[in-house]
């Protein structure tokens, strides 16, 4: 009888510590490590000399689904670890890929359980430090990659870009030739022409906006920085202190000069008949076709068209049709970047580092995939924007590295940050024709003001 | 009297080792060992994370950095801003559609209750919705309503011509009624088979009886049929109110809330996840909290008041009044003895 009971209360005590302990499992096991290993930075280690006797196992999160098919177009995840091990035989990639990364990766690191090498998402940049270790200086890493500033944070580097990516519009080549559009847009206006000459002349969509996705609106904040300014420090400095950013400048630049094009294409009729229910996954397939004439996406977008059917040279990339005093601009950041784990051991940092260096610099990974080029120095790309001037986004200023973030929270316009029903509102409002452009615009510098006024920010004109 | 007396004579010091031994004890003792655990799960993932939302509910925070004490302003903020109340409105539109989707159920439930051709086919058939995930319907109904796909293609071999259909998504006059109209095809198989069980409990000789006294099927429906399940009909509308006012997942998957759709959960959920105002969003979930109670209770006396049984709930309430004066009268008299 009275084991009996005791058992029962150590039954009933294990099952309350069990529960208790899911919250610490996953801190441990990942310190340690031998001690003969000396961890080099980023630019000392020299690919192919050093390392190349380790024997460590790292595991990889990516947000690149597609490159683990072996139906891919391009060169798939197997291929390029395949290749990193004639290098490095010892050191084992442990691969997970994600469709919904950019959530799942913030669960992984909130969890303080996480690869040894992820892709950053979208953490605060004074967290940095917490969760990913240093690649180096950013004087040091300037000499190695491009971007170098783009996970930067207290003079240290955190990550290194997987590719670099520009802003333009992907666009079907024989789709613009048909219609007779002999030289590419430059100007929002000779844009809307040029729809009107696709909807006139072929039996395209000229613009597909892709509005059910969501996500592929708030991709229309991308351009309102760079490529409508040509501003380096627009988008992260000014755009901050700036007295109704949304207002019309006149000359067919800045903010009001995008999303004008996208409001005019739809009142217009230039846009797909039932946006309500685009599909993301078909419009690859219908580009590439020719059923589509463009879609505003960065040039990450670019190869997966061309993948997505027979007609890959039909596929074009073009700069954005926004001219700052007869000159185009092309904003371009990094893409993903690669992190490493603050809390791995000093073989498995090492064993990273070696990764990321050799994915930067061996793999053809940025090229391959139609990026700009990472490698300081290097101009290996398949982009060619004749004419056109790379703008890199400056960092934020000290101090200030949260306060678009704030904004954007204040205001709900959340620029560059999902704010993707502010832009589907732009289509509605233009198709039901229930409010002009001018009003909108009035009604977000109306918010925009107020969130720089609660927040205590100086403005100028 | 007499017994008081004796237990303050055999009243001894209180043992705890002994009580706990005694029977007495060891109920309690079991009962506190079943209960501890379900207890202590409930308020650790239930009522501990609600007291913090409430907190929050005072705060302008977002999910990390510093958070201010604002006090009522997020609850004045959600009945001032015209985005948050008036997707309360949109609710309206699955009202109607649960409204509809329960009359459905109860007159299928009814009919495939007596001896149907085929009836457990089509009782398979119409709950099988309900089995399918949410998130899954989302996507197969952005099909179906895409132009020129499912429903126009059906609609066509009906007869109609696709320039005199509507965009069933695009339309804002209409999207809505699209959006409740899946909802309908999700749950109505559902609280059918809801209906059907508690039809089935009911005494078969009752309908004979009815028969001999000459009552027709409908008449049956009205007077057997629906006071037998009238606690069913009754937890079945309120779970579908309060499901109406806190639609999310068509909404959310079909519409992505887009195009005028955005429901008050949806709108919630962009507040609180990409705007990251959590304190404002705290105090919507609160507010709709204390909207789904007051529908609750209004529900209930609607129905105390529908359903009420003329004589004898008339009899059993002046029962009562009855008894509650005795009881006065009783206490009373007590007083006066002591």
């Amino acid at each position: 009888m009275r084991w009996k009971r005791i058992l029962a209360v150590m039954m009933a005590a294990g099952m309350t510590f069990s529960l208790a302990a899911c919250g610490d499992s996953g801190k441990g096991g990942t310190e340690g490590g031998s001690e003969d290993t000396e961890l080099l930075s980023y630019s000392e280690i020299e690919l192919g000399k050093d390392y190349t006797d380790l024997e460590v196992t790292i595991s990889l999160f990516n947000h690149r689904t597609d490159l683990e098919s072996d139906d891919y177009g391009g060169v798939t995840w197997k291929e390029y670890l395949e290749e990193f091990n004639k290098m490095y035989p010892g050191i084992t990639v442990d691969l997970t890929t994600d469709t919904n990364y950019a959530d799942d990766a913030l669960t992984h690191l909130q969890s303080g359980d996480y690869e040894t090498v992820m892709m950053i998402p979208a953490v605060d940049k004074s967290d940095l430090s917490q969760y990913f270790m240093s690649f180096g200086s950013l004087s040091d890493m300037e000499q190695e990659i491009n971007y170098a500033n783009s996970w930067e944070y207290d003079g240290q580097v955190y990550g290194v870009p997987s590719t670099a990516t520009a802003q333009g519009i992907v666009y079907n080549k024989k789709v613009f030739e048909e219609a007779g559009i002999t030289e590419l847009p430059k100007t929002p206006d000779e844009f809307i022409d040029a729809l009107k000459a696709i909807k006139d002349n072929t039996d395209a969509i000229p613009l597909y906006t892709n509005y059910a996705a969501g996500w592929t609106m708030g991709a229309w904040d991308a351009y309102i920085g760079g490529n409508a300014t040509g501003d380096a420090a627009y988008m992260n400095q000014k755009l901050l202190h700036t007295k109704d950013p949304f207002k019309d400048y006149g000359d067919g630049t800045h903010a009001y000069a995008v999303y004008k094009i996208l409001y005019d294409a739809t009142a217009e009729g230039l846009i797909e008949d039932d946006y309500t229910t685009t599909d993301w996954e078909g419009c690859k397939g219908m580009i590439n076709n020719g059923e589509i004439g463009c879609m505003v996406l960065g040039s990450w977008a670019y190869p997966q068209m061309e993948a997505a059917g027979d007609h890959a040279e039909d596929v074009g990339y073009m700069p954005f049709p926004i001219s700052v005093d007869g000159k185009q601009y092309a904003a371009a950041g990094a893409d993903y970047s690669f992190g490493i784990n603050v809390n791995a051991s000093d073989d498995e940092k090492a064993a990273a580092l070696v990764f990321v260096k050799w994915m930067t610099e061996e793999s053809g990974f940025s090229y391959n995939e139609d990026g700009l080029p990472i490698v300081a120095g290097s101009d290996e790309t398949k982009l060619s924007f004749d004419g056109v001037e790379f703008i890199q986004d400056e960092p934020s200023v000290s101090g200030e590295e949260d306060l678009l973030n704030t904004l954007n929270a204040d205001s709900e316009l959340n620029i560059n940050n999902v704010g993707d029903s502010k832009i589907q509102a732009i289509i509605e409002h233009a198709f039901n024709g229930d409010m002009t452009f001018d009003d909108i615009m009035a009604e977000w510098n109306e918010a925009w003001s107020a969130a720089q006024e609660n927040n205590g920010v100086e403005t100028t004109e | 009297m007499a017994g008081t007396v004796n237990n303050r004579i055999e009243k001894q010091p209180f043992q705890l080792s002994k009580w706990l031994h005694s029977r007495k004890g060891q109920r309690v003792l079991i009962c506190i060992a079943f209960t501890i655990i379900p207890l202590l799960l409930l308020l650790v993932f239930t009522y501990i994370p609600f007291a913090e939302m409430v907190k929050f509910s005072f705060y302008d925070m977002r999910y990390t950095g510093d958070r201010e004490f604002v006090g009522w302003q997020n609850y004045l903020d959600v009945f001032k801003r015209d985005d948050c109340f008036g997707a309360l409105k949109l609710s309206l539109y699955y009202c109607a559609g649960a409204i509809f989707q329960l009359v459905l159920a109860l007159f299928l439930a009814t009919i495939l209750s007596f001896k149907v051709k085929g009836g457990n086919l089509f009782k398979g058939f119409m709950f099988f919705p309900y089995l399918i995930s949410g998130i899954a319907i989302g996507f197969i109904f952005k099909f179906f309503y895409t132009r020129g796909f499912v429903f126009d293609t059906i609609l066509q071999w009906c007869g109609f011509q696709l320039d005199n259909l509507p965009y069933w998504l695009r339309d804002q006059r209409i999207n809505n009624w699209s959006l409740a109209a899946t909802s309908v095809w999700r749950y109505f198989g559902q609280n059918m088979v809801l209906f059907i069980g508690a039809i089935m409990s009911v005494d078969a000789q009752l309908y004979e009886a009815a028969d001999l006294d000459g009552a027709n099927k409908f008449q049956q429906f009205i007077h057997i049929i629906l006071p037998s399940i009238r606690t069913i009909v009754t937890l079945n509308i309120i779970l579908s109110i309060t499901g109406s006012l806190s639609a999310f997942e068509q909404p959310y998957v079909i519409t992505s809330g887009a195009n005028g759709t955005g429901t008050y959960f949806v709108i919630m959920n962009e507040i609180a996840h990409v705007s990251q105002k959590v304190g404002l969003a705290s105090a919507m979930a609160i507010v709709l909290l204390l909207i789904i109670f007051a529908c609750t209770i209004l529900q209930k006396l609607f129905f105390k008041y529908v359903f009420r049984d003329a004589e004898s709930e008339d009899e059993s309430y002046r029962a009562k009044r009855a008894r509650l004066k005795a009881e006065k009268a009783q206490a009373k008299a007590q007083k006066g003895v002591a």
